[in-house]
């Protein structure tokens, strides 16, 4: 009876704390997904380079929410409360499939003691489409 | 061999009949046409100190004052430049403020990656700042401008982003547009209106160079202080931040930047490739020996394009915000949130860098003042409050030297005198030829020891850069070689015998007497 008593108890444990390990990790998820919020607030954004529409706070913001779309400046597309919103991802803590770009430069000599003799103007540097 | 003992009266005026004044102004004109070796090499002995001492403040006023071709700006300017480079740069100056001010930039690798064409909307802006402000970082000054008025609609999210800095009690700053010539605002009202200190940005560029940095600059909408002053950048944020702890002291007029050439660890994932195209990492060691050996062919080999102050690209921080690195540099730190990008005209020459984005320089003068304790580098002292004029010390501060090096050469020709009494003493001549040498360089040593200790005590107890300065340790050092050559005893030499000195055997007093009458 006793026996049965600690393996009632130890698959409770493992139970439950499988359950919270998917929580943590949603890795009932597939996919990229939200796991949660980073942030104290968490912006709602209307476009990946739109306005904000809404700020909720940590503890609302629901969690393991799958990506529905990454906007080329790495915000991300999420549905929350039945609508459809960007969130920077700083803001909350993810998972991707693929891989993020690595931050790394590399300052030639010469490129820091010539001065550009001209001033910037509108558009140009923009990365051109089908360019890498 | 030897010489009878002769006895001279020095500077006995010849005295011309009375009533002949043109005669005498003839006999002077024709012994300045026409001077007499033998009597001048005489008079020459007979150099008083004080026209020692006059002649050679003459020169060096003239050489610190008049600036001839800009020569004595240029070489101070140069001597701070290799000083930071090889001296104080790798050797003197202290990683305190390093560790306490970093920059978030945005580069052209930052458009690309987060594919934001520049400019950026006003709301991208307040993501990067609403990103940094996770980190509760000390403050964060923003160096961008604000100026336009074009039409955003996410301008209210960086009004937002204020209230939120506001709101966690983390000081953010914003810079104020300058010599806007139709009147704009120098920071959107928007903005402006949320009370958000807005300080002048300006930097003082030195022949094309960052080497000083403002005490003050326009108030915009800070409180002028007694004066009528408002502090520049640095400064009131070192003051908001740091002055409790450690007080600033008062700049007489503008704070002389010490710009560190070690490189913070945190920028280890920058790397730099050489003329050939090799790729180096920004820590590789390089010895004393070595790079003053470089140095000496061509200062630009020592230089290096990576920036002394921890840098972190805001693409890493808004997608990898938790990378050690990015959580490091932002943490607990002043942060410079500005930009590094082609064509937008906020690039500056460094000493030790060539080239780099204006953001570093605030940040540099941060750093200066963080190390120094609130007490930077000065380019002049104050007398009764007012600053005074840095040529004016550097001739003040000569003048000891001179006082020394005269009383020495003074001493020198006196003994030259003496001797003219006493029988010649057989020397070997190349004994002589090694002594004149020897004597000739630490006669030199001596000038520039003394120069140096002079330079060195204004360094400490008046906080002078080296750059007000090392114009003393040139000029007495010049001063001591035409102390050698005799300049000052020749000039008296000449003017002596122009105007009627004569060389004349005195028969009975003895030598003492004859200078005492003399001097």
């Amino acid at each position: 009876m006793k026996g049965i008593g600690i393996c009632f108890g130890a698959a409770l444990i493992a139970v439950s704390s499988s359950a919270i390990a998917s929580t943590e990790d949603c890795s009932t998820t597939s996919g990229d997904v939200v796991l949660s919020a980073r942030t104290p607030e968490v912006d709602l954004f209307d476009a990946p380079t739109g306005k904000k529409v809404m700020t909720m706070e940590q503890g609302k913001f629901p969690a393991c929410t799958p990506i529905s779309g990454r906007a080329p400046n790495f915000m991300l597309q999420v549905n929350v409360n039945g609508g459809k919103y960007w969130v920077p991802p700083y803001m909350v803590k993810y998972r991707f499939s693929g891989k993020l770009p690595a931050v790394c430069r590399n300052l030639a000599m010469g490129s820091n003691d010539q001065k550009a003799g001209a001033t910037r103007g509108l558009g140009e540097g923009c990365p051109k489409k089908g360019a890498n | 061999m030897g010489r009878e003992p002769a006895a001279f009266v020095f500077g006995q005026r010849m005295t011309a009949p009375q009533g002949q004044p043109t005669k005498r102004m003839s006999g002077a004109i024709a012994r300045a046409r026409r001077p007499n070796r033998d009597d001048m090499e005489c008079l020459r002995l007979g150099v008083p100190y004080w026209f020692m001492v006059a002649v050679l403040v003459t020169i060096s006023t003239f050489q610190i004052w008049m600036n001839p071709f800009g020569f004595s700006d240029l070489v101070q300017r140069y001597s701070q430049d290799v000083s930071d480079l090889l001296i104080t740069g790798p050797y003197f100056y202290g990683t305190e403020g390093r560790d306490n001010v970093s920059v978030a930039i945005v580069d052209e690798n930052t458009l690309h990656t987060l594919n934001s064409p520049w400019p950026w909307k006003y709301g991208d802006h307040a993501r990067v700042l609403d990103a940094l402000l996770q980190y509760k970082p000390k403050a964060v000054v923003v160096d961008f401008l604000f100026v336009d008025s074009r039409p955003d609609e996410t301008l209210k999210d960086l009004v937002a982003e204020i209230g939120r800095y506001r709101k966690a009690g983390v000081p953010i700053y914003f810079e104020g547009g300058i010599d806007l010539p139709y009147g704009e605002n120098p920071l959107r009202p928007e903005l402006a209106k949320t009370g958000v200190p807005v300080i002048d940005p300006s930097i003082p560029i030195n022949s094309g160079v960052a080497r000083q940095y403002n005490a003050t600059g326009r108030c915009f909408n800070q409180n002028p202080d007694a004066q009528g002053n408002c502090p520049s950048l640095a400064l009131r944020v070192y003051r908001d931040l740091y002055g409790k702890k450690y007080p600033p002291a008062p700049v007489n007029d503008m704070m002389e930047l010490v710009w560190g050439t070690r490189t913070a660890p945190e920028n280890h994932w920058i790397t730099r490739s050489d003329a050939s195209g090799d790729s180096h990492s920004c820590f590789e060691d390089m010895n004393l020996l070595r790079r003053w050996y470089l140095a000496f062919f061509n200062t630009s080999v020592v230089k290096s394009p990576c920036p002394y102050t921890a840098e972190f690209p805001v693409d890493g921080m808004l997608l990898q915000p938790d990378d050690k690195d990015v959580v490091k540099m932002a943490t607990n730190r002043v942060i410079f949130y500005g930009g590094a990008l082609q064509g937008a005209q906020d690039r500056v020459y460094t000493p030790v860098n060539d080239l780099l984005p204006g953001v570093f320089v605030h940040a540099m003068a941060m750093d200066n003042l963080i190390t120094f304790r609130g007490h930077p580098f000065q380019n002049a002292i104050s007398l009764g409050g007012k600053p005074v004029d840095g040529n004016l010390v550097q001739i003040v501060a000569t003048i000891p030297v001179i006082l020394i090096l005269s009383l020495i050469h003074w001493r020198s020709v006196r003994r030259k005198r003496l001797k003219l009494c006493e029988p010649a003493r057989e020397r070997s001549v190349t004994f002589e030829y090694f002594f004149d040498k020897a004597v000739e360089k630490v006669w030199h040593y001596l000038a520039f020891g003394l120069a140096l200790g002079v330079g060195l005590l204004l360094t400490r107890s008046a906080g002078l850069s080296v750059a007000n300065w090392v114009e003393v340790v040139f000029v007495s050092v010049e001063l001591a070689a035409m102390l050698l050559v005799g300049l000052p005893d020749s000039i008296w030499g000449y003017l002596h015998h122009v105007a009627g000195g004569q060389l004349q055997a005195a028969p009975g007093p003895a030598l003492d007497a004859a200078e005492e009458r003399v001097t």
